[in-house]
């Protein structure tokens, strides 16, 4: 489609994230301030734009993808794929999730699929998958090995103190992607 | 690994009668015979917390009601947890009156319980947070505590009046076949009086004019209360209710929301210790100390009996011969041989090599009779003799035997490493040994199923043989000094596959 076109130019990274350079990015991507991407991290805009918000952190081998199903008819508009602040998605978890609120975690190995909507506050357990069309209600938490669910007190904490390590240790360890554009609009789904 | 994960395929018939697995029988070198799970005792050595491994005495873990006093487990999804440090949340906020900035220059640490698989904590439960990390955590209360103690208390009387019946006939035996086994022990007195010793040491003594006041007995009702109207109206919210197994887990209480539960008190677990029934002999006793693996005594099959394993299998077919490979393998420090006869053999073991005769006597006469006295009869349980079960399997394949028989080293742990070769010189006939290495050899022979098999009816090939190898038991006794050959048989059954097409 676009491939002579330099694949840098799509990726948008505001002031303040962190990117680093061995993290895979394809198609139209916006990424928020404080989202910090792991190397190894993939983040797939197949089917249309990824918007991040503020604060994420994305670990290794963790997938985003904007994709269709293969069956699927061609859809009549783009669909777009927005992702709040202060998600956490862990160590090979993969989130196709249209719709992802704030202050979610998708422990490592987690599945969510394209017709979930994670609403605010959830939490998807190490190895749980959830693959038919649902919405997550909020501090809802879903765990052990049949998934069980529960409404939590409260929602996660949003991981500051994480966030604040991982923005002064990674630059010493790794390559940085550049951030391209200045927080002047209020871009990213904040 | 390989028999924890996979299904068993080659079984040893117990003298029992049930089929096991190499790996979960038991050796008895005492009566030199196979034991299994269901055939000893079981003893429970010491109770221990899975999560801080603390021993316990049996006395002190029955006033805790076995569970452990300092571990909690999830009550929500049972896992052990954890005790985290907090500030005070957000969430208190000081009274109006008083200035915001006297509470931020206090910041105080506090404790709570939380479970790091389903993030329950014990602030979900209203729990409040304590200062201190060892706890103090609050207890449940049992609605039902004092019915529960009349109860108890009750049968405590109960079993003090049996006490005292239990002594009035104190020499007289219950049933006339006892008699006729006390009459060849000594054991006659002792352990009809253990058994006072063991309720004397349980309860004490207590005058049976208390006998009078029986509590109440509970009564059964026919009505039920009725369910509330809303019931039908209000939708179900799931995740507010406790499932069937996390309201299992509070016995006492049975919450129903998902809000009242409560952490529980992670139960102990026990170290058992496994005794022959026959000869009184310890079979395998775990190591005191709960955090070790190590067993004092471990007298484990695959450390004795020769391990059989299928190697390949030619596909089988109904009425037709196909070759089937076995590995055999010695595990123990003397040379055997192992021979395999058919499945109507006779199980009596033979003992060979043994210079006097009259050794043979007393060593069937002693199998036969009584247990020697070994313990103190307090701490014995009154041996449970069963019936040997039938054998459920059935070969129904056909195996040509041979007939000479397999000599296997014994177990040289330093041969692994060894690349200069086998230095042994069997006279083997390679039509029946393949191959050899060390105390292993592989054999074939040959299978027919019979030709009633069909392939789809899903019916697995079975052959069984008996097997007989040769064991040296280095036990001294007083009657024998020096160490006995003998050869023993055990019966083996081995799954060997599906029915491959038709005849």
């Amino acid at each position: 489609m676009s491939s002579f076109v330099n694949r840098r130019t799509n990726v948008k990274i505001a002031v303040g994230a962190l990117v680093c350079e061995e993290s895979i990015l394809k198609g139209d991507i916006t990424i928020g301030p404080n989202t910090i991407i792991h190397p190894k991290a993939s983040i797939i805009a197949e089917a249309g734009p990824i918007i991040i918000g503020e604060g994420n952190i994305i670990e290794e081998m963790a997938t985003i993808a904007n994709r269709l199903p293969v069956d699927a008819p061609e859809p009549t508009t783009i669909p777009v794929q927005i992702i709040g602040s202060y998600n956490v998605f862990e160590t090979d978890c993969t989130c196709e999730a249209f719709k992802v609120g704030d202050c979610n975690i998708l422990e490592s190995k987690a599945y969510v699929g394209r017709e979930v909507e994670l609403t605010s506050g959830c939490i998807i357990g190490a190895s749980c998958s959830l693959t038919e069309s649902d919405t997550i209600p909020e501090d809802t938490i879903i765990y052990g090995n049949e998934c069980q669910r529960r409404e939590m007190h409260g929602k996660p904490y949003p991981p500051i103190s994480q966030i604040e390590f991982l923005l002064k240790i990674l630059p010493t360890y790794h390559h940085i992607r550049k951030p391209n554009i200045v927080p002047t609009k209020n871009e990213g789904g904040l | 690994m390989s028999y924890l994960n996979q299904p068993d395929y080659v079984c040893y018939v117990c003298n029992c009668g049930s089929l096991k697995p190499i790996s979960k029988i038991y050796f008895c070198r005492h009566c030199s015979k196979i034991r299994c799970g269901y055939c000893v005792c079981q003893e429970v050595d010491s109770h221990y917390c899975p999560n801080c491994m603390e021993n316990l005495p049996s006395s002190e873990v029955r006033l805790k009601k076995n569970k452990c006093s300092n571990c909690f487990k999830c009550p929500c999804c049972f896992q052990t947890l954890s005790t985290r440090a907090g500030h005070v949340p957000l969430r208190v906020v000081p009274a109006d009156g008083e200035d915001s900035k006297d509470v931020k220059t206090t910041p105080k640490k506090v404790y709570y319980l939380s479970c790091s698989l389903c993030r329950w904590t014990s602030r979900d439960a209203g729990i409040p947070d304590q200062s201190m990390a060892t706890g103090g955590w609050p207890e449940q209360e049992n609605p039902h505590t004092s019915r529960i103690n009349t109860l108890i208390d009750y049968h405590k009387i109960l079993a003090s009046i049996e006490k005292q019946q239990s002594e009035r006939k104190k020499f007289r035996p219950k049933h006339p076949y006892m008699q006729i086994i006390y009459l060849f022990s000594f054991q006659a007195m002792f352990r009809i009086t253990s058994a006072m010793v063991r309720k004397h040491i349980g309860h004490p003594a207590k005058p049976t004019n208390e006998s009078t006041d029986q509590p109440s007995p509970a009564v059964a009702s026919t009505e039920v209360e009725e369910l509330p109207t809303d019931i039908f109206t209000e939708p179900v919210e799931i995740t507010k209710i406790t499932t069937l197994e996390q309201r299992l887990q509070q016995p006492d209480v049975q919450t129903e929301n998902v809000n009242e539960l409560r952490p529980q008190h992670r139960q102990l677990l026990v170290r058992r210790s496994q005794r022959c029934r026959v000869c009184e002999h310890n079979l395998c006793k775990p190591d005191f100390c709960s955090q070790s693996a190590k067993f004092k005594i471990q007298l484990a099959a695959f450390y004795h009996v020769p391990e059989v394993r299928i190697v390949t299998c030619e596909p089988l077919r109904p009425g037709k011969s196909s070759e089937l490979l076995l590995k055999f393998c010695n595990p123990t420090q003397h040379q055997t041989q192992v021979v395999l006869l058919p499945l109507d053999t006779p199980m009596t073991p033979i003992l060979t090599l043994v210079d006097e005769k009259e050794e043979v006597k007393q060593d069937n006469a002693q199998q036969g009779s009584e247990s020697p006295n070994l313990l103190p009869s307090i701490v014995r349980q009154v041996p449970v003799v069963e019936e040997t079960k039938s054998i459920k399997i059935t070969a129904n394949a056909d195996v040509v035997l041979p007939q000479n028989c397999l000599i296997l080293p014994r177990r040289d742990d330093a041969a692994e490493y060894d690349d200069t070769g086998d230095t042994h010189n069997f006279q083997d006939d390679p039509k029946f040994v393949i191959w050899r290495k060390g105390n292993k050899a592989v054999i074939k022979l040959h299978v027919i199923p019979h030709e009633n098999l069909e392939e789809n009816n899903n019916q697995p090939v079975v052959i069984g043989f008996v097997m007989q190898y040769r064991y040296v038991n280095t036990i001294t006794t007083l009657e024998h000094k020096a160490p006995q050959k003998l050869d023993l048989k055990v019966k083996l059954y081995l799954t060997i596959g599906n029915i491959v097409g038709s005849a």
